[in-house]
């Protein structure tokens, strides 16, 4: 219920609704940037904006520098920050030359100046957008240029622009509603119920259209009872749903529009109807006084009495449990209980809404106030200033682990360095890379020689060692038949071994190539690891120290905005259980006044009836 | 009289602004100082986390990304690195509308030494026909000097009606 009571200014207030619509597809260049977008797309604007602010100070989303900018500044406005969102804006319209930016950047800086209230420069921000916004945000844009007309009483241009406009999620219908009811209060009463007939007519059976319409209905029929046409107001009340939230208001709007016709019994169908249900509507305590106010025109002196005197014992107990509620804000309870209330949305800033009330003695008579935006805003303030502590707690917790990682770090750097140290000195790297390059220029010697023997397997060179040895045996050097055979079996070995060898030659080449690769890969690490070594020699110390320092510096500054976070919810809660003490004294000071109408009712009942008993016994005397 | 009240009361529920008052404009100049100083350290915090446990030489992030999403529509992600399971994530609707939309989820982040590496990624969700749907992609990659981004990508591919899965190195 107080989701859709608050829809229309919803719309206009919370940039995040909208701002989320600003995606249209996005070429994302640089991960941190969807990085950004994904958190802020899930609706959490507080860590969206934390890790944008961090890229951007890290140069890791440099491929989207304006729209990065753009989106900081919306997301700013999302989470309630609308200065450092103005202050973006502003920067971004004198920086940025893209007009599409320059566009969007004027609509933004429109909606921050219609919140604030300047009225005729949010108008000027809307006039200065030169071409099309992204069609998601063109609705919006009307919208908004019709609340801005509608506030400055500008009201045939704003009847204009929402002329035959049908924009998304019934948007036109809230804004024609907004603008009915605005011209009802100006005194244009034909043009403002043409409007609001409209709306009540609709066709459309969403919940939250049908409320729309029940409001516009009980606005239109109250506005013909003030206009003194009842027979008009009847049929237009009697369209409001009889469960819904107005159903109260419309019931007794029925009775009034019977009882101006003169037909009190009428009345008192709807009237007697609402005395039954819950006394904390202010429509319901209303009916406590119609009622008998018929009765009284209905002659029914007795009953009128009657209900005169049950009328002024409900407000005095009302008034008994508004004492036990306030003297329960008091306590300090209030807020708890309101935050625990189940359905809350888990949105963050400006798009938070609270949906339902808590069952708490309070709880019962907070419905006006919860329908203010005044307190609505405060419990968001509120609300989030309890999720910044929640925040910083945790990451006062984190602080004393990254002390302990870096306390851990620092001992592992002073014992583990000096070992290191010693088992890379033990080898002696440039030594094996000249010899690495020695095998390298041997292996390019052997391939261009074609020494195929040189890369011989193991039995192939004792085949060539033993042929060798063969061949310097002196008898060799003789000249008979037997010997010259032996001769030609050498050569047909050494030229088998050799057409062997030079066969395997090109495969033993690469697998030689290969290994001495592999070692290479191996120099290169050990002199990466050597590297890094000596980088974490000079730097490692200066690194430790400076993560040292910034913990040193945060921790102190998370400390300090804890206290200033709780002096702050003091203040806050301070300020909405006034507002709530004050909502309650309102509804008490209220039930003091029909009281006090009651009693004079009473007493004109019994004066009428005293006369007429006077009247009467003067006529049996007379006879 | 009383329906001088009650008539307020209806003409009044128009949500146009309401003008605030002193005490509330000085509490909400508070609070988004509040905001704005805590979201300043906030930014100090996370990039002093991140050097501190994710030092940019040996730093491997990966990052989740969706496009269209008409083909396949997902629930959960499951990341082994050199066959060592690092990641399983499961996404809430909210999430994977997010990925659709252009969001990227940096999903796992660790520390690897240089030298070559294994990523294997599985995606379950609901593909054509509404049907349940599990594919694995992988990629071997050189993790060097310097911080490391891969992107696991899900896209259509329009011209088998089907969803594709892809790791690679974001460029």
């Amino acid at each position: 219920m107080f989701r859709r009571a608050l829809a229309i200014s919803c719309l206009l207030f919370a940039a995040g609704g909208t701002l989320a619509e600003v995606g249209e597809p996005v070429t994302v260049r640089d991960p941190h940037y969807g990085d950004v977008l994904f958190h802020f797309y899930k609706g959490d604007y507080f860590e969206s904006l934390v890790r944008l602010t961090a890229a951007q100070e890290k140069s890791r989303v440099d491929n989207h520098a304006e729209e990065a900018e753009l989106l900081k500044g919306g997301l700013a406005l999302s989470y309630g920050l609308h200065e450092e969102a103005g202050e973006i804006f502003d920067a971004l319209l004198a920086s940025t030359t893209k007009p599409e930016i320059r566009d969007r950047t004027w609509f933004f800086m429109a909606k921050i100046r219609y919140q604030r209230g300047y009225l005729d420069e949010a108008g000027q921000a809307l006039a200065a957008i030169g071409g099309e916004l992204p069609k998601e945000l063109e609705p919006e844009r009307r919208l908004l240029h019709a609340q801005i007309l509608i506030q400055q009483e500008r009201f045939d241009e704003a009847i204009a622009l929402l002329d035959g406009w049908k924009g998304p999620k019934g948007w036109s219908d809230y804004a024609r509603y907004n603008l009915g009811v605005a011209l009802v209060r100006g005194g244009r009463f034909a043009d403002g119920a043409a409007l609001l007939e409209r709306v009540g007519r609709l066709s459309d059976d969403r919940d939250e259209m049908l409320g729309l319409k029940d409001k516009a209905n009980v606005a239109l029929g109250f506005t013909w009872l003030k206009n003194e046409q009842p027979e008009r107001a009847r049929p237009i009340l009697q369209r409001v749903r009889l469960n819904g939230p107005f159903s109260t208001k419309a019931l007794l709007g029925v009775g009034w529009a019977d009882s101006d016709k003169g037909d009190y019994r009428s009345a008192l169908t709807p009237w007697t109807e609402l005395q039954a249900r819950n006394v904390l509507d202010a429509a319901v305590q209303e009916s406590l006084l119609a009622v008998p106010y018929a009765l009284g025109k209905l002659n029914a002196t007795r009953q009128a009495a009657a209900e005169y005197e049950s009328a002024i014992l409900t407000f005095s107990r009302e008034q008994q449990r508004l004492e036990a509620a306030i003297a329960d804000i008091d306590s300090g309870r209030m807020l708890e209980r309101l935050l625990d209330a189940p359905e809350q949305s888990d949105a963050s800033g400006w798009y938070w809404q609270l949906n339902a009330l808590p069952d708490s003695t309070e709880g019962r008579y907070l419905y006006l106030l919860m329908a203010s935006h005044q307190f609505q805003e405060g419990l968001k303030n509120y609300r989030d200033t309890l999720a910044l502590r929640e925040n910083l707690q945790n990451w006062k917790s984190s602080i004393v682990v990254f002390e302990s990682i870096l306390e851990t770090r620092a001992e592992g750097y002073a014992t583990r360095l000096p070992q290191i140290e010693q088992s890379l000195e033990a080898a002696d790297i440039g030594e094996i890379r000249e010899r690495h390059a020695a095998m390298q220029a041997r292996l390019n010697d052997i391939e261009s020689r074609r020494d195929v023997i040189a890369l011989a397997n193991r039995n192939e060179r004792r085949a060539a060692e033993e042929l060798a040895l063969v061949k310097q045996n002196p008898v060799l050097q003789y000249s008979t038949p037997e010997i010259e055979d032996a001769r030609n079996r050498i050569r047909l070995m050494e030229g088998v071994l050799r057409w062997s060898a030079d066969r395997d030659f090109p495969a033993r080449v690469w697998r030689q190539r290969k290994a001495l690769q592999d070692i290479g890969r191996v120099i290169v690490a050990a002199e990466r690891a050597r590297f890094a070594v000596d980088d974490a020699r000079i730097n490692e110390p200066a690194a430790l120290n400076e993560f040292d320092a910034r913990i040193r510096n945060l921790e102190p500054r998370i400390n300090e905005k804890l206290i200033a976070l709780e002096q702050s919810l003091d203040r806050q809660r301070g300020y909405l259980h006034g507002l709530a003490k004050q909502e309650l004294r309102q509804q008490y000071e209220r039930l003091d006044t029909y009281t006090v109408q009651a009693r004079f009712a009473l007493a004109a009942v019994y004066d009428r009836a005293t006369a007429a008993s006077n009247a009467n016994g003067a006529s049996e005397d007379t006879q | 009289m009383l329906r001088s009240f009650l008539m307020t009361l209806v003409l009044g529920v128009a949500a146009l602004p309401v003008a605030a008052d002193d005490s509330s404009v000085a509490l909400d100049r508070e609070v988004q100082d509040l905001k704005k100083e805590v979201l300043a350290l906030n930014r100090e915090l996370f990039l002093l986390e991140e050097e501190l446990l994710y030092p940019a030489n040996s730093q491997v992030a990966l990052f989740v990304s969706m496009d269209i999403g008409d083909f396949f529509s997902l629930d959960s992600v499951q990341i082994k690195i050199n066959g060592r399971e690092v990641a399983n994530y499961l996404y809430s609707e909210k999430e994977a509308e997010a990925l659709i939309r252009g969001g990227v989820h940096r999903i796992h982040i660790e520390n690897l030494k240089a030298g070559e590496h294994e990523v294997v990624a599985f995606f379950t969700g609901t593909g054509p026909q509404g049907r349940d749907y599990k594919r694995g992609a992988e990629l071997r990659f050189e993790k060097g000097l310097g911080a490391k981004y891969m992107e696991l990508k899900i896209s259509d591919r329009q011209s088998k009606l089907q969803p594709e899965f892809i790791i690679s190195e974001w460029e």
